[in-house]
């Protein structure tokens, strides 16, 4: 079943378009990875799915529902998640802090809080142990995990993940991607955003951009073909 | 030097701190939410004082009616403040924003100018007249005390506040705003709410100081109540960013001050300001961040 839909998606910032036109489909249940490199319009595509940019013209279906002008809050609620770039975790709160607020729109339903609660520190343990801490005093890996963790406090049906390796050794953004195939099987169907090709092996399906559009849409194997990589990832 | 002296200037200078630590709140308070000095805060309060003196004074409320008003009036004042000011100007620089917060003053002390300009002598009541105790010779009214217990009910409430839900929602909007809105937070409410809560405090300040003197337009911010430096300087003490260190550094402001009045510093003129700034100066050569923060991990 497609859960996520994207029509003719064009979006700007002021006189420059960045994303010219493209389309793409995220099935339920499946992880896809969104590859291509700097500046191709990845962290575009994903800020526009979660309401933080507005396009100029296309659609957004979520679940078959067009997302119109809902506010990235409406979004929340609906079931959109993104775990942004750069993480963006509160530095001055603590680690669990952080995390409850990533349930804000559920806060009234004590029950859901905690169990996503339990589940964020299922998935990385390390949370659990740095719970009384300020998210600020972190290590960029477990920020990262923090980060993640937040977004998937609202309980999403689709996670959205921004370049969770940037920044990250190849052993802790491995760790991260590991997780996704676990939410990936607790329900959450995930979108994961790229620079590095390390993350294909993580994934159902890979979309490839380059300068604002859509050029290759398959599943991950194809990809470790040797000339496609060189061709669109430098790797 | 003798220590009824000290106990005086100790006493004095907690009650008149007092009002310095409501003034250094909201400045803080707002520094974190909008990341600039409100010129305004202190204008906050003089309106508030003035829309209560109205009521009481000139269309016979009861007090604690009155004061509602006044502190209504306040936050009326810190919302519009929010809507026509800061967030038209979000976008802009932060000089930009403090001539906005400066312009908002002014207008304030304008409009108080004009409406209420056929009353030569402005005296608004007190809450209780007299004098309560007289500690080390020092002559305290019940007004002084209650500013203090507002003030500590204040800080009490903030604080329980800060951790509760929606006062999590406000520092995590404070600190990663697009985060915030990421999770549902509406980052304009916060917004919103935060002045208000700013202007809410400088409204206090202005209907609980008010009643100690008569007072004119401008009254906190450069009049015989003028709180708007100390409790500047005070928030610049708690590093612009703590809340309990506003609180501290408003009674440490206003202890600082009273020791101008120290015998032995008589025969210098404006000793009391002099202090004030020597001591300001002194701590942010030691301690640049300011008295109550650890330096910002990164």
């Amino acid at each position: 079943m497609t859960l996520l839909k994207i029509e003719g998606l064009v979006v700007g910032y002021d006189a420059f378009p960045v994303l010219h036109g493209i389309d793409f489909e995220v099935q339920e249940g499946e992880v896809c990875v969104l590859l291509g490199l700097n500046g191709a319009g990845k962290t575009t595509t994903v800020s526009t799915i979660a309401g933080l940019l507005r396009p100029r013209s296309g659609r957004v279906l979520f679940d078959g529902k067009d997302l119109g002008r809902k506010s990235p809050s409406a979004r929340v609620s609906a079931g959109i998640s993104l775990c942004p770039e750069g993480r963006r975790v509160f530095p001055r709160l603590t680690v669990r802090q952080n995390l409850r607020l990533g349930a804000w729109t559920r806060r009234r339903d004590s029950k859901t809080v905690k169990r996503q609660l339990d589940l964020a520190y299922d998935y990385f343990p390390r949370l659990a142990e740095r719970e009384e801490q300020l998210a600020g005093t972190l290590s960029g890996g477990e920020q990262q995990m923090l980060a993640v963790g937040r977004a998937l406090m609202s309980r999403p049906r689709l996670l959205l993940i921004d370049e969770a390796s940037l920044g990250l050794s190849p052993t802790v953004a491995k760790t991260v991607w590991e997780v996704t195939s676990r939410i990936k099987a607790d329900g959450t169907t995930v979108l994961m955003v790229e620079q590095n090709a390390g993350a294909l092996p993580f994934a159902d399906r890979a979309l490839i951009m380059e300068k604002g559009t859509l050029v290759y849409t398959g599943v991950g194997d194809e990809l470790r073909q040797v000339n496609l990589r060189e061709a669109y990832l430098g790797a | 030097m003798t220590i009824d002296e000290l106990g005086i200037v100790l006493v004095t200078g907690v009650l008149q701190g007092s009002v310095y630590a409501l003034v250094a709140l909201g400045i803080v308070l707002v520094y974190r939410a909008s990341g600039v000095f409100n010129f305004a805060q202190a204008e906050f309060g003089t309106t508030g004082l003035f829309a209560a003196f109205v009521a009481v004074e000139i269309w016979g409320w009861s007090y604690g009616w009155g004061v509602l008003f006044g502190l209504l009036a306040a936050v009326a004042m810190g919302l519009l403040t929010e809507r026509l000011v800061i967030h038209p100007l979000r976008d802009a620089s932060k000089v930009t924003l403090l001539v906005g917060t400066a312009g908002v003053a002014l207008t304030a002390v304008g409009i108080q100018f004009w409406q209420n300009n056929e009353v030569p002598i402005r005296q608004m009541p007190k809450i209780v007249e007299g004098v309560a105790a007289t500690p080390f010779g020092a002559a305290v009214t019940y007004q002084q005390l209650i500013t203090f217990g507002v003030l500590c009910a204040v800080a009490v409430a903030l604080a329980v506040f800060f951790r509760s839900p929606s006062g999590l929602a406000i520092q995590a909007a404070q600190q990663e705003s697009t985060a915030a809105e990421l999770v549902g937070i509406s980052v304009r409410r916060v917004s919103m709410m935060t002045w208000g809560i700013a202007a809410l405090l400088g409204g206090l300040a202005g209907v609980l100081a008010g009643p100690n003197t008569t007072f004119t337009a401008g009254f906190l911010t450069f009049g015989a109540g003028r709180a708007l430096l100390p409790g500047l300087m005070a928030a610049v003490l708690a590093g612009m960013r703590s809340m309990p260190g506003a609180v501290i550094g408003g009674l440490v402001v206003g202890v600082v001050e009273q020791l101008g009045t120290l015998s032995a510093l008589e025969q210098v003129h404006g000793a009391k300001a002099l202090v004030l700034f020597v001591f300001l100066l002194a701590v942010l050569l030691l301690r640049p961040q300011g008295l109550f923060v650890r330096r910002a991990a990164t």
